[in-house]
C-alpha cells in the first residue's frame, strides 16, 4: 500500500493562480512576435540576425518554457503527488522573473547591448533557480518514483544548463571571453532543444498522451531509458563539441537524433492507438505538432548535406512553430478546462463539462488560425518577401490573441461558476 | 458490501466524475472499489477532506486499485 493522505503533499494542492498566470501571459509574447515580423520583416534574412534572436527567443521563452513551467506546476502535485512547497509565492516570484528576464532577453538580443543581456540571464537564471530548487524539494517528498518523475528532474536540469551557455555566450560575447562562441551555440541550442524542450515533452507526453488522448501507455523500454540515453548522449556529444572533435561528435549528433526520431514515431504510432472515435482539435493539433518535428528533424539532418540557408530557417520554423507550439497548444487545451474544473470539484462547486469550459468550437478555429500562421511563415522563410512576412506577423498576431482569449473565456467560465455557487466547503481564490 | 467501479480507459475528468457519483451513493461504512490507470491524487484530496478512509496500491500490470469506506 501507498501512503496516504498529507505524507504525499497532495493536501497542498496550489491554487489556480499558480500555473494559469503563466497561461495566460505565454499568448502575450506570441503576439509580440507577431508584431515585430509585421514591424521588421527583414529579420527573417538570417537565423543570426539581432531580430530573428529577439524573436527566436520571444517564442521559446516567451511561450514554450513559459507554459512548460506553468504546467509543472499543475502536473506535479496532479500527476505525481508532489507539491511545489509555497506554490503561490513560488509561482508568483518565478513569474515575475520569468517575464522580466524574456522582455530584457528580447531587448538585448534585438539592441546587442550586453548590460541588458547580462540582466536578462541573471533574472532568467533565479527564476530557474528558484523554480528547480522547489520543483527538487516537491519531487523529493514523493516517495514511489516513476519514469516521468526521474524525466522532469532531468528535463529541469536539461533547461538549466541550457540557460547556463546561454549565460556564458552572453559573457563571451559581452567581456569578449576566450571561449568559442560557434561550439556554445550549438551547446545551447542541443540542450535547449532536446536535454530541456525535448526531453520535458517526452516526461509529460508519457503521462499526457495516455491519459488525454485514450491511448495505451507508452512501451516502457521508451518511458525508462529513453530520456536518460537522450541525456547521456547529449552530454557526451557535448564534450566531442566543446573539444573540436569533429567525428565524435557527428556520430553523437547522429546517435541524439535517431533517439528523438525514435520518440516521435513511437508517439506517432501511439497515437493511432487512440480510443477516440473522433479525433478532437487538442488531438488533431498535437498529432500535427508531432509530425512537424519530424519533418523539422529530417530539415535539420538535410542541413548537414547542403549549405542552403533557407533548409536552416525552414527546419526552425517547423520545429519551434509547427512542432513545440503546436504540441502545446495541444496540451493547454486539454489542462487548462481540466484545471479549472478541478479546482471548481475540489471547492465543493457542481462544474460545468470540461467541454462547455472550452468550447471544442472555439478550439478548432482558433488551431485552424495556428494551421494557416505555420503555412505563411513557412512561406515567407521560403520566399524572404517582406510582405508575405508582414502577413505571416500578422496570422501570427491573431492565432496567440485568439488563443489568450480562449484562455481568458475558460477563466470567465470558471469565475462564473464561483460566483454563482459559493463554496460548499474549504476553497481556492484565484 | 464493497461496490465496484472500472473507470479504466476514459478521459478526464471521467473517471473523477464516476467516483464522485460513487460516493454518492455510499452508505455509511460501505466501500468502493476502483479501478484506475493512474493514481488519482486530486481525489485523494477530497476524500481526506471529506472523512472517507481509503488504501491504494499499484498493481503489476500498472492498473490502481483503490478501496474508499464511507465515513
Amino acid at each position: 500500500m501507498n501512503p496516504t493522505g498529507s505524507a504525499l503533499g497532495y493536501d497542498a494542492a496550489p491554487p489556480i493562480s499558480a500555473p494559469l498566470r503563466y497561461f495566460l501571459s505565454a499568448p502575450a509574447f506570441g503576439v509580440l512576435g507577431g508584431l515585430m515580423l509585421m514591424l521588421a520583416p527583414e529579420l527573417l534574412a538570417s537565423r543570426w540576425t539581432p531580430g530573428a534572436l529577439a524573436l527566436t527567443h520571444l517564442i521559446t521563452v516567451g511561450f514554450l518554457v513559459m507554459v512548460m513551467i506553468g504546467a509543472l506546476f499543475q502536473v506535479l502535485p496532479v500527476v505525481c503527488g508532489a507539491a511545489i512547497p509555497m506554490a503561490r509565492m513560488v509561482s508568483g516570484a518565478v513569474h515575475v522573473f520569468m517575464v522580466g528576464g524574456t522582455l530584457a532577453l528580447v531587448t538585448g538580443l534585438y539592441t546587442m547591448q550586453p548590460p541588458t543581456l547580462i540582466l536578462a540571464a541573471a533574472l532568467l537564471g533565479v527564476a530557474l533557480a528558484i523554480f528547480l530548487f522547489s520543483a527538487m524539494i516537491g519531487l523529493a517528498k514523493v516517495s514511489a518514483g516513476t519514469g516521468s518523475q526521474r524525466d522532469m528532474r532531468l528535463a529541469l536540469i536539461g533547461l538549466g544548463v541550457a540557460v547556463m551557455v546561454g549565460l556564458a555566450l552572453v559573457m563571451t560575447r559581452a567581456h569578449g571571453l576566450p571561449l568559442p562562441l560557434f561550439n556554445l551555440l550549438q551547446l545551447h541550442l542541443g540542450w535547449a532543444l532536446l536535454g530541456g524542450a525535448g526531453v520535458l515533452l517526452a516526461a509529460t507526453s508519457w503521462i499526457i498522451v495516455p491519459m488525454f488522448q485514450i491511448t495505451p501507455p507508452y512501451p516502457k523500454l521508451m518511458t525508462r531509458f529513453w530520456a536518460m540515453s537522450c541525456t547521456i548522449t547529449l552530454l557526451l556529444w557535448s564534450f566531442a563539441v566543446y573539444f573540436e572533435q569533429h567525428w565524435l561528435s557527428v556520430i553523437l549528433l547522429a546517435l541524439v537524433a535517431g533517439l528523438a526520431g525514435v520518440f516521435l514515431i513511437t508517439t506517432l504510432i501511439t497515437l493511432t492507438k487512440t480510443r477516440r472515435s473522433k479525433p478532437d482539435a487538442s488531438f488533431r493539433v498535437f498529432r500535427f505538432g508531432i509530425w512537424n518535428l519530424t519533418l523539422g528533424l529530417v530539415c535539420l539532418l538535410a542541413t548537414y548535406f547542403s549549405d542552403a540557408a533557407l533548409l536552416r530557417i525552414v527546419a526552425g520554423v517547423l520545429i519551434l512553430y509547427g512542432g513545440f507550439v503546436s504540441v502545446i497548444q495541444g496540451m493547454l487545451y486539454k489542462i487548462v478546462p481540466f484545471l479549472a474544473w478541478l479546482h471548481l470539484t475540489q471547492s465543493g462547486i457542481k462544474a460545468p463539462n470540461v467541454r462547455l469550459l472550452q468550447p471544442e468550437q472555439r478550439a478548432s478555429a482558433q488551431l485552424r488560425a495556428h494551421g494557416l500562421a505555420i503555412a505563411t511563415l513557412v512561406v515567407a522563410a521560403a520566399s524572404g518577401n517582406d510582405w508575405m512576412i508582414r502577413l505571416a506577423g500578422a496570422v501570427v498576431v491573431v492565432e496567440f490573441a485568439w488563443l489568450g482569449a480562449n484562455m481568458v473565456g475558460v477563466l470567465s467560465h470558471y469565475r462564473r461558476a464561483r460566483h454563482e455557487a459559493p463554496a460548499r466547503r474549504h476553497s481556492h481564490a484565484v | 458490501m464493497t461496490r465496484q467501479i472500472d473507470a479504466r480507459g476514459l478521459e478526464p475528468p471521467q473517471p473523477f466524475e464516476l467516483v464522485m457519483e460513487g460516493l454518492a451513493d455510499l452508505a455509511a461504512g460501505e466501500s468502493l472499489a476502483v479501478l484506475l490507470d493512474r493514481m488519482p491524487y486530486p481525489l485523494f484530496r477530497i476524500l481526506d477532506r471529506d472523512g472517507y478512509r481509503h488504501s491504494e496500491r499499484i498493481r503489476e500490470d500498472g492498473v490502481v486499485e483503490i478501496e474508499i469506506t464511507a465515513p
